[in-house]
C-alpha cells in the first residue's frame, strides 16, 4: 500500500512538473511568434531607399525632356537597403530562434518508435512486459521534459537579459531607417510632385481640361506617396510595442510564472498582432 | 560631418526638408507677385534644397552601421547560442529515435532474417542522417 501510494506521489510531481513547465513558456512563445510575423513584414514593404533613388532620377529626366540613357547614381541608397536588411535580418533571426526556443513543441519528445521496438522486438531469453515497457516509457518522457524545460527556461532567461540592451538599439535603429530615413525621402518625393504639379495648373498654353488631369494625377500620386508613408508608420509601430514587450519581458524574466506577467505578454502579443493586421490591410 | 551620428544627420534632413517646404509654400502663396524668373529661381533654389535633404536622409541611414556595431555583434552571439542551444534539444528526439532504430536492428539481429536486419540498417542510418 505504502509503495502504491510512493508510486502515485512520484507521478502527481513529476505531472505537476511536466505541465507547468509547458505551460510557463506559453506566453513567451505567443508574444515571439506575433513579433516574429510583424518583423517579417519587412519582407512585403515593396519600396526600398534605391527605389527611392531611382524613381526621383526618373522623374527629373521626365521633368527635363531628357532621353539620354545615363545611369541613375543609386550607389549610397544601395548601401543604405543593404544596411537595413542587415539589421533587420539580426531582429529577426533573435526573434527566431526566441519562437523555436519557447515552443512547447521542441521538447515533447515522442518515445513511441523505442516503445514500439521494446514491445515488438524478439530479444531471445529476455522478456520484456508490455506494461512496464509503456510505464517506463511515460515516466522517462516526463521526466525528460521536466529537465529540458527547466534547461529551457534557463537559458531563455540569460538570452533574454543579453539581448535586451542590443535588441534595442537594432530596432531603434531599424525604426530610424524606416520611419524616419525612407519615410523623410517621402515626404521630399511629395514636395518635388507638388511643385511640378503646381507649375502644370499655372501654365497658360494648357486647357483646362489637361489642367484637371494634371491635378487628378497629382492626387494619385500623392495617394500613393501616403499609402507607402503609412506602410512604413504603421510597422514603425510594430517595432515600438515589439521593443516595448522585450523590456518588460527582460524587466520580469524571474517572474515569468506570475498571472500578471503572463496577462501583460498576452497582451503585447495581441497588439503585436493587431498593429500587424493594421499592416496587411494597408498592403491590400 | 565625420563626427556626426545617424540620428544627428537624420535631425538635419528633416530641418532641410522643412526649410524646403517653406520656401515651396513662400512661391506658392506668392506666384502670382513674382517675374517668371523669380518664380524659377526659387523652384530651382527649393529643388536643391530637396537634394540635399534626400542625400542626407540617405547618409543618416548608411551612417548607422557605426552606431550599431557592437550590438550587432552582441545579438549575432546570443542568436547563435540560441540556435545551438535549440539544436541540442532537438537532439534528445534524434537521440530516441536512434535508440528505437538501435533497439529494432538488435532484435533483427536476434531474429536471423536477413531481409529484416537490411531494413532495419536502413531505417538507422535514414533515422541518423536525418
Amino acid at each position: 500500500m505504502v509503495r502504491l501510494i510512493h508510486k502515485a506521489g512520484i507521478a502527481i510531481v513529476l505531472l505537476i512538473i511536466g505541465l507547468s513547465s509547458c505551460v510557463n513558456l506559453k506566453y513567451i512563445n505567443s508574444y515571439s511568434s506575433a513579433s516574429l510575423k510583424s518583423i517579417q513584414g519587412f519582407e512585403t514593404i515593396n519600396y526600398s531607399f534605391k527605389q527611392c533613388c531611382l524613381d526621383n532620377c526618373q522623374d527629373k529626366k521626365i521633368n527635363n525632356l531628357n532621353l539620354e540613357a545615363e545611369d541613375c547614381d543609386c550607389k549610397m541608397d544601395e548601401k543604405a537597403d543593404s544596411v537595413t536588411l542587415i539589421l533587420y535580418n539580426a531582429v529577426k533571426g533573435y526573434f527566431d530562434g526566441l519562437n523555436n526556443l519557447s515552443g512547447n513543441e521542441l521538447t515533447n519528445y515522442k518515445t513511441d518508435g523505442l516503445t514500439k521496438a521494446l514491445n515488438e522486438g524478439n530479444f531471445g531469453s529476455i522478456k520484456i512486459d508490455k506494461q512496464h515497457v509503456d510505464a517506463y516509457s511515460n515516466v522517462s518522457k516526463i521526466l525528460l521534459r521536466a529537465f529540458t524545460d527547466e534547461y529551457r527556461k534557463h537559458q531563455l532567461k540569460v538570452y533574454v537579459r543579453e539581448a535586451n540592451e542590443p535588441l534595442k538599439v537594432l530596432i531603434k535603429f531599424l525604426d530610424l531607417n524606416i520611419s524616419g530615413n525612407l519615410a523623410g525621402k517621402l515626404t521630399l518625393q511629395k514636395q518635388r510632385i507638388r511643385s511640378y504639379y503646381f507649375d502644370l495648373t499655372k501654365n497658360l498654353l494648357l486647357s483646362p481640361f489637361e489642367k484637371r488631369r494634371a491635378v487628378q494625377d497629382y492626387f494619385q500620386q500623392l495617394g500613393e506617396i501616403e499609402a507607402r508613408q503609412k506602410e512604413l508608420q504603421t510597422y514603425s509601430k510594430a517595432l515600438k510595442i515589439i521593443a516595448e514587450g522585450h523590456q518588460k519581458l527582460s524587466d520580469n524574466i524571474d517572474h515569468f510564472s506570475t498571472a500578471e506577467i503572463k496577462g501583460l505578454l498576452f497582451q503585447y502579443a495581441c497588439d503585436i498582432r493587431d498593429v500587424k493586421t493594421e499592416f496587411d490591410k494597408i498592403k491590400k | 560631418m565625420a563626427n556626426l551620428t545617424a540620428e544627428q544627420v537624420n535631425g538635419l534632413a528633416d530641418n532641410f526638408s522643412a526649410m524646403a517646404e517653406t520656401v515651396g509654400e513662400f512661391r506658392y502663396k506668392n506666384y502670382e507677385n513674382l517675374s517668371a524668373s523669380q518664380n524659377q529661381q526659387i523652384k530651382d533654389l527649393q529643388a536643391t534644397i530637396l537634394d540635399v535633404a534626400d542625400r542626407l536622409y540617405t547618409l543618416s541611414a548608411v551612417l548607422v552601421m557605426e552606431d550599431i556595431e557592437t550590438s550587432l555583434a552582441t545579438i549575432d552571439n546570443i542568436t547563435n547560442e540560441i540556435k545551438e542551444t535549440y539544436k541540442t534539444l532537438l537532439d534528445f528526439q534524434k537521440a530516441i529515435n536512434v535508440a528505437g532504430a538501435v533497439v529494432t536492428l538488435g532484435s533483427s539481429i536476434l531474429s536471423g532474417k536477413p531481409a529484416s536486419i537490411v531494413q532495419s540498417i536502413d531505417s538507422l542510418v535514414k533515422i541518423w542522417n536525418a
